[in-house]
């Protein structure tokens, strides 16, 4: 995991991105790795809610300060290792909110987004040499727009969470032939909130998913994590890999990581 | 009756006459139009040649072309030539051997990668003692 961008991505808003990201990054923080998780959907902030019991006052740097070149990444991140009783440390970088800081960030110019691949490339050396990162996160906004084809272009591997919906499918699939196969990125798949009819728990279904989605997909399935009603209706707030740490849904997302490690 | 006949056999003559002076003096007009005309053309050469120096001096000399290699814009590239700027994002500059370590390509074909994109306006290069580096601006 030494040295490695994960970029966290979908077709669709809703496959549950966020959960997956922020759980991922704690999962590997509780086992004693240091993660930076940065928050790169500046249209549609959400980390800022589901740390808001780990940040003690207020935010003095945003992400968005470091995308435009304001503050340094070391300024942008927020240590909530301690609030969470983590063993290793976890990092996380905040979107700004709030309407104008959206606003900025929606009418960048062609030149700032080139501006802002070099300065997401060049965090790499700040995190892994400097700050002894093992791994950083990104959770991006879905589809293609220039903040989530920014952060895939510039991460190691890309992990797009999708669910069943046919929507979703053929989303995801026009997103790999015409973006992901242009830049010739690593890509997994996550199978997220698979719909209880499906009876992946039966392992025969779940293979015979698998392998109709790789098919599908022509990349690798990492994990399929069913819908739990519980996990939806926890409060964002609530990191399931702290306070639930043996809950199914976890145990599915660790399996997943596990996979993720031996990735190159 | 003699006399009409003298009439009508010297005025042929006369007409003849007549008509190649008129011939003559026409030619003179028209060969007149076609100096005027000459001499038009030759002007407007002239100017349309001092019009597309002037283009080619703000084009290639005096502005030279600036392009955003931007993801969207990476999207519309050739793969060969994404793949150079794809390696420039990461190493920020480099030469054309630098390049070629880090896409595992031919170094000849990183050097003509990047000097095409040179070319296109994507990319900007300098010199650095013996080596050309290029560099995304």
């Amino acid at each position: 995991m030494k040295g490695k961008v994960i970029t966290i991505h979908s077709s669709r808003g809703g496959t549950g991105k966020t959960v997956i990201a922020t759980n991922l990054a704690a999962t590997y923080a509780n086992k004693g790795l240091n993660i930076a998780l940065l928050d790169l959907d500046f249209r549609a902030p959400s980390l800022i809610t589901v740390f808001s019991k780990g940040i003690r006052g207020s935010v003095k740097h945003w992400l968005n300060d470091f995308m435009n070149g304001r503050c340094t990444i070391d300024q942008a991140l927020v240590d909530v290792s301690e609030e969470y009783n983590l063993r290793g440390r976890l990092l996380i970088g905040l979107a700004n909110p709030t309407i104008e800081a959206i606003h900025d960030m929606m009418g960048k110019s062609r030149a700032w987004e080139v501006a802002a691949v070099k300065r997401l490339f060049s965090l790499r050396s700040t995190l892994f040499n400097d700050m002894n990162i093992d791994c950083c996160v990104f959770d991006t906004s879905p589809g293609i727009q220039y903040s989530s084809i920014n952060a895939v272009i510039s991460s190691d591997l890309s992990i797009i969470v999708t669910t069943l919906d046919s929507l979703d499918i053929k989303g995801v699939q026009k997103m790999l032939a015409e973006f992901y196969d242009a830049f010739e990125k690593r890509t997994v798949v996550l199978m997220n909130k698979v719909f209880p009819e499906t009876r992946i728990w039966s392992n025969g279904r779940q293979k015979e998913l698998i392998t109709q989605m790789e098919k599908a997909f022509k990349r690798p399935i990492i994990g399929v994590i069913p819908c739990y009603c519980d996990v939806l209706q926890a409060k964002r707030s609530s990191l399931l890999a702290i306070k639930k740490s043996d809950h199914p849904f976890l145990r599915n997302l660790q399996e997943a990581a596990k996979k993720l490690e031996h990735i190159n | 009756m003699a006399a009409v006949e003298t009439v009508n056999k010297k005025s042929p003559t006369l007409d003849v006459n007549v008509l190649l002076k008129m011939l003559v003096d026409e030619l003179n007009r028209v060969n007149k139009k076609l100096d005027l005309l000459v001499e038009l053309n030759g002007k407007m050469l002239k100017m349309q040649e001092e019009f597309l120096q002037s283009i080619a001096n703000k084009s290639y000399r005096g502005k030279a072309i600036k392009l955003k290699p931007d993801a969207m814009t990476l999207l519309s590239l050739p793969g060969s030539l994404r793949k150079t700027v794809m390696a420039l994002y990461k190493l920020e500059e480099a030469t054309a051997e630098e390049l070629a370590m880090e896409t595992k390509r031919l170094r000849a074909v990183e050097s003509a990668s990047a000097n095409q994109l040179v070319r296109m306006g994507y990319l900007k290069k300098k010199r650095g003692g013996r080596k050309v580096y290029f560099y995304i601006e």
